[in-house]
């Protein structure tokens, strides 16, 4: 080598290592020839049968259970009556014979082929183009699959579609799965199928886990729903092939996604040099999700949810929440109408199906909405205790008298004059007269706390408000918690803040929206001496296996956002006029009432305008909490109705918040009162 | 000899030795946006995106600090050598520091910079090359104490341990022959560098055996180093399972074994199946199909897309690259004007040589798996640009060899 000569020959040093790289060159040539010339043919057969292909199997999905343990999501089997490729590729290789276009050869037999039985003329294979051969198998293997769908569509009893080109798809990328034709066969259709058909290799059932919601409709909104997820992500260069798996869109299934997933795990499978199924083996096992366990009492849902159908009939814009004033505790929370969330994995009847459809389609009906957090509306009258306290904090005298001045073109009715020369009237819905502040609140005076709001100052009412949070997010992991508005006090203070607007903030109206949650959360703190709680809706996520020793995550309950700063009387003021809406004969809660237990109620009802100012809509509430003595839950109700319906907050809604009261006295007797009702 | 009136007409540059250079970076290039290419996702991407693109930038970048190498005389530069190695040192312990080196793949070898991830350790290499020269050409005679000896064993094993505690197996690997090959060319007696040789070579049939044979809790080397060395002894991962292992634990070894030996028989089947005149460019099914690993294919796995793509003929062509590169090496050693360009370029040349020996040698089976890239070949920044200003020091001791 000529590089190699004109190292020196006087340097033995370098002479040696130039030998020496000589030589590992030397050895790397010879490996190189080794495998790609003299073993290239036994690589090359390799090339295909040693290839393995990885299948990602999703987790088992955690439950969702309420606080007794009760199931509120699971996964069921569902049954996949699927082609298996393997099976049927000599059916495919059959087909493909018969159908390979044959010609009759031009010359005749000897007779010699006709004594022994041959047919007289003799039978060639035409020549075919790569491009017809191509497309020939591909006939071939719809003619097959065709036939057996068309088999199994008679078998079960029911149409089954058939797509060519998702079957063409299917077969050139994962021929190593099955390739399912009829989807979640119910158990009837399953015994007809192993009835008749068991025992061919090409098709067979096929299991998955599919996410199921045993109680239907019942607490959908909080738990949400899923959806197929075939996103993929930054994981999917690692899988040839992924089974179904779902992931949570809102609700407690989106908001708690992560610990109800688990890790996937993988399978692979070596497929032989046709990418038929070969052998497989499980890689990583999959690691199951974890349960969700709800504070969610069913028996309270259920009751909750009862009450509401009982009044106002199926599918009515409402929210229900109830809610254990000292921990935080959600215990029910109802949103109508709701959509059975079994319906987004398609896992109902067919005439069910179209029922939910026709829901989801009804703009009217807005079924994915989370009413009792994610829509805001403006409160009424049940804004007015939060006033109350602002103002009996400022110095308010709860017996001093303010007198209601009747309305000159309705003298039933009172009203108030505001603004700088008193001039702009607000009506009012209570007769004229005198009222303290028991009186205010059990009839609903709306002149008394716009004069005693604006008395107290707009400053101080939004002080109040920050401290129970309003305009803020309740913490709801659910995807659907919303802030609602409330003024800031930086724009109560700019010079487009009117006392027009301060007035309707006195009465729970004009520019700020609150969610039931928020309300519930308020009642809580106004019922539990003035702790605004976190509400809480999971108890704790744990393992799904009893039996796995690992400490579940328990979220404590009672977590403190803030407190209201105000004085026992001043709440104690409120109570009792909340107590009186119930049980004096003007109030305009009776209707909430049940024996032996005394409940503390405030009655609602907001105007809801368009963008025009037209009224579109009210909004009838009723926030409450009980036992008087010693508060421990709050029921919040919501209903929506569009005009021209009617009502108040006491008929629409103190009915219903009576049967779960009636229902919590059932389960927990510790509420009720010993001296019964006083007066 | 040597007639001064001839050299004026050479060329102060090696030229057959660039060449050699440029070919390979053409075929770097190529099969780079071939391995890829493949992955559609890639594929879809911006020119700009295109990691082949990436590639060429780096050549650039490496070329022109090749060429800012060539205008420093090499004096000057070893002058700076301790200074050097000691940065050299510091970013290899900075590396290890969380937060400073990023961890990717489970090995922390990285520092993540904001254009790209800086691989200490491929400039820790060409860093002790140049310090070890440098301490290597002092007078012959106190080249023969046992204490230089020790000391120049002292200045390979710094890095080494840093590199191996990354861990990075393979690069701590290389820095070994190069060291030796610098002290045996410097001239430090043979006898010493046999009872060297013997000793280490004592203890890797120690540490082999301790891998097969030796129970659980005797294990010295631990996780996927392990695990690569027992693939490339073809053993049973369940032969060191704990006695009181469930089965569904061994088949979980069994499990991770298999994907282990996925790689390396990939690459094999790769290599294999290339034949004479391969599959051609971008035609290669192993790696169109992903069946080598997407991650490896355009890095430490390059060898085995050109070796399915263009056969034996195209691997008989990198070797040839190579070996142009290395004995036009050895042939600048040859006339180097003094002690200190020969160790320079014989230690480049070695250290170039063991990571075509080590990288070629895994495609073929013949080494373990290790990260080790293929000069100039790989896809990288740090190993791109490494490789090239190793270059430019051969070049440099060339422009200034006897003569000039």
């Amino acid at each position: 080598m000529l590089i190699f000569d004109e190292i020196k020959k006087n340097d033995p040093e370098l002479r040696f290592v130039a030998i020496a790289l000589a030589t590992g060159f030397f050895i790397l040539l010879a490996g190189l020839w080794w495998v790609q010339i003299v073993t290239t043919s036994e690589y090359k057969s390799h090339l295909v049968t040693q290839s393995y292909r990885t299948i990602r199997i999703p987790g088992m999905r955690g439950k969702i259970l309420d606080c007794e343990g009760r199931v509120m999501a699971e996964n069921a089997p569902r049954y996949n009556l699927s082609l298996y490729f393997g099976g049927l590729s000599s059916e495919f290789e059959a087909e493909y014979d018969r159908l390979r276009p044959v010609r009759v050869a031009a010359k005749s037999r000897p007779f010699w082929d006709l004594w022994r039985g041959s047919p007289a003329a003799a039978r060639k294979l035409a020549p075919l183009t790569k491009t017809n051969i191509t497309n020939l198998k591909w006939q071939a293997r719809y003619d097959v699959a065709y036939r057996i769908v068309t088999q199994m569509s008679q078998t079960l009893g029911q149409p089954l579609s058939f797509d060519y080109w998702s079957f063409k798809r299917a077969y050139e990328s994962s021929l190593y799965v099955p390739y399912p034709i009829a989807q979640g066969l119910n158990a009837d259709e399953v015994a007809r199928f192993e009835e008749n058909y068991s025992g061919n290799p090409g098709v067979d059932l096929d299991v998955q886990p599919t996410r199921v919601y045993p109680l239907g409709a019942t607490a959908a909104g909080l738990l949400g729903y899923v959806v197929t997820d075939d996103s993929g992500g930054d994981e999917d260069a690692a899988y040839n092939y992924r089974l179904p798996d779902y992931k949570g869109v809102v609700g407690v299934e989106y908001g708690y996604d992560q610990d109800l997933h688990g890790q996937p795990g993988e399978e692979l499978v070596m497929v032989n040099n046709l990418g038929y199924r070969q052998a497989e083996t499980i890689g990583n096992e999959p690691d199951p999700g974890r349960n969700v366990v709800l504070t969610i009492d069913l028996d309270i849902q259920r009751a909750a949810e009862e009450a509401l159908a009982a009044h106002q009939g199926a599918n009515p814009r409402a929210a229900i929440i109830v809610m254990n004033v000292r921990s935080g505790d959600i215990l029910a929370m109802v949103s109508s109408p709701a959509i059975d969330p079994n319906y987004f994995t398609k896992n109902l009847p067919p005439d069910e199906m179209q029922k939910e459809s026709a829901m989801m389609e009804d703009t009217n009906l807005m079924p994915q909405i989370n009413f009792a957090t994610y829509a805001a509306y403006e409160p009424g009258s049940v804004f007015k205790p939060v006033v109350g306290l602002a103002a009996l904090e400022a110095g308010l005298n709860p017996n001093e008298i303010y007198h209601v001045e009747a309305d000159p073109e309705n003298p039933d009715h009172g009203c108030i004059y505001i603004g700088e020369h008193h001039n702009h009237k607000i009506k009012d819905t209570v007769p004229p007269g005198d009222y303290n502040f028991k009186r205010a609140i059990e009839l609903s005076s709306n002149s008394y706390f716009i004069y005693n709001g604006l008395r107290t100052g707009i400053q101080r009412v939004v002080e109040m408000a920050d401290k129970f949070h309003f305009g803020e997010k309740t913490g709801l992991k659910t995807r659907q918690d919303a802030a609602g508005i409330f003024p800031s006090l930086w724009e109560v203070e700019k010079s487009d803040w009117h006392e027009g607007d301060s007035a309707n903030i006195d009465f729970g109206q004009g520019r700020m929206a609150v969610t039931p949650m928020q309300m519930a959360v308020a009642y809580c703190a106004i019922a539990n001496g003035g702790t605004v709680l976190w509400p809480r809706l999971v108890d704790r996520i744990e393992s799904q296996d009893p039996n796995s020793g690992e400490a579940p995550t328990v979220f404590p309950s009672g977590v403190v956002r803030d407190y209201l700063g105000v004085h026992p009387r001043s709440l104690r003021i409120v109570h009792d006029a909340m107590l009186g809406e119930t049980t004096d004969p003007e109030g305009t809660g009776k209707s909430a009432v049940v024996p032996g237990l005394q409940i503390c109620g405030k009655t609602g009802t907001a105007q809801i305008q368009n963008e025009k100012g037209e009224l579109i809509a009210h909004n009838y509430w009723f926030c409450s909490f009980a036992p008087y003595e010693n508060p421990k839950y709050a029921v919040i109700v919501m209903v929506h109705k569009p005009m021209p319906l009617g009502g108040s907050g006491g008929a629409v809604c103190a009915p219903i918040a009576h049967d779960i009261y009636a229902d919590l006295v059932k389960k927990d007797s510790s509420i009720l009162t010993q001296n019964v009702v006083r007066n | 000899m040597v007639d001064p009136s001839i050299n004026e007409h050479e060329p102060r540059l090696d030229r057959l030795q660039l060449a050699a250079l440029a070919g390979l970076m053409v075929i770097g290039t190529l099969f780079v946006a071939s391995a890829t290419l493949a992955n559609p996702e890639i594929a879809a991407s911006a020119w700009y995106r295109q990691m082949w693109v990436h590639q060429i930038i780096w050549y650039a970048i490496g070329i022109g600090a090749g060429a800012a190498m060539c205008f420093l005389e090499y004096h000057v530069l070893t002058r700076w050598a301790t200074v050097i190695y000691a940065i050299a040192i510091l970013t290899l312990v900075a590396v290890l520091i969380p937060g400073i080196g990023s961890v990717h793949l489970g090995a922390r070898r990285w520092i993540d910079l904001p254009f790209f991830d800086l691989q200490p350790s491929e400039f820790a290499k060409l860093a002790f090359i140049l310090a070890m020269a440098n301490f290597l050409s002092r007078p012959a005679d106190e080249l023969r104490r046992p204490a230089i000896f020790w000391k120049a064993i002292g200045m390979m094993m710094l890095p080494f341990a840093l590199i191996l505690k990354e861990p990075d197996l393979g690069s701590a690997l290389v820095l070994a022959p190069t060291g030796l090959a610098m002290m045996y060319v410097a001239g430090i007696p043979r006898r010493f560098l046999l009872q060297l040789l013997g000793t280490v070579g004592l203890l890797g049939i120690l540490l082999v055996g301790d891998i097969l044979f030796a129970p659980h809790a005797l294990q010295i080397l631990h996780g996927y180093q392990r695990d690569r060395l027992l693939v490339y002894f073809g053993s049973d991962y369940t032969r060191f399972a704990p006695s009181n292992a469930s089965a569904a634990d061994l088949a979980k070894m069994r499990q991770t074994q298999l994907a282990d030996e996925y790689n390396v028989r990939q690459a094999l089947i790769s290599v294999g199946s290339g034949g004479l005149m391969g599959k051609g460019w971008r035609h290669g099914t192993q790696n169109t199909l992903g069946y080598l690993p997407r991650a490896g294919a355009h890095n430490d796995f390059i060898f085995s897309t050109i070796a399915e793509e263009e056969g034996f003929v195209g691997s008989v062509t990198v070797l040839a690259l190579y070996a142009v590169v290395l004995f036009a090496g050895l042939r600048i050693a040859g006339q180097a004007r003094d002690r200190l360009g020969k160790l320079v370029v014989v230690g480049v040349v070695t250290l170039i040589f063991s990571h075509v020996f080590i990288n070629i040698g895994m495609n073929i089976r013949i080494m373990p798996v290790t990260g080790v890239p293929l000069p100039l070949l790989s896809y990288g920044g740090s190993s791109v640009l490494g490789s090239l200003i190793a270059a430019g020091l051969m070049q440099n001791v060339h422009i200034h060899r006897k003569g000039y």
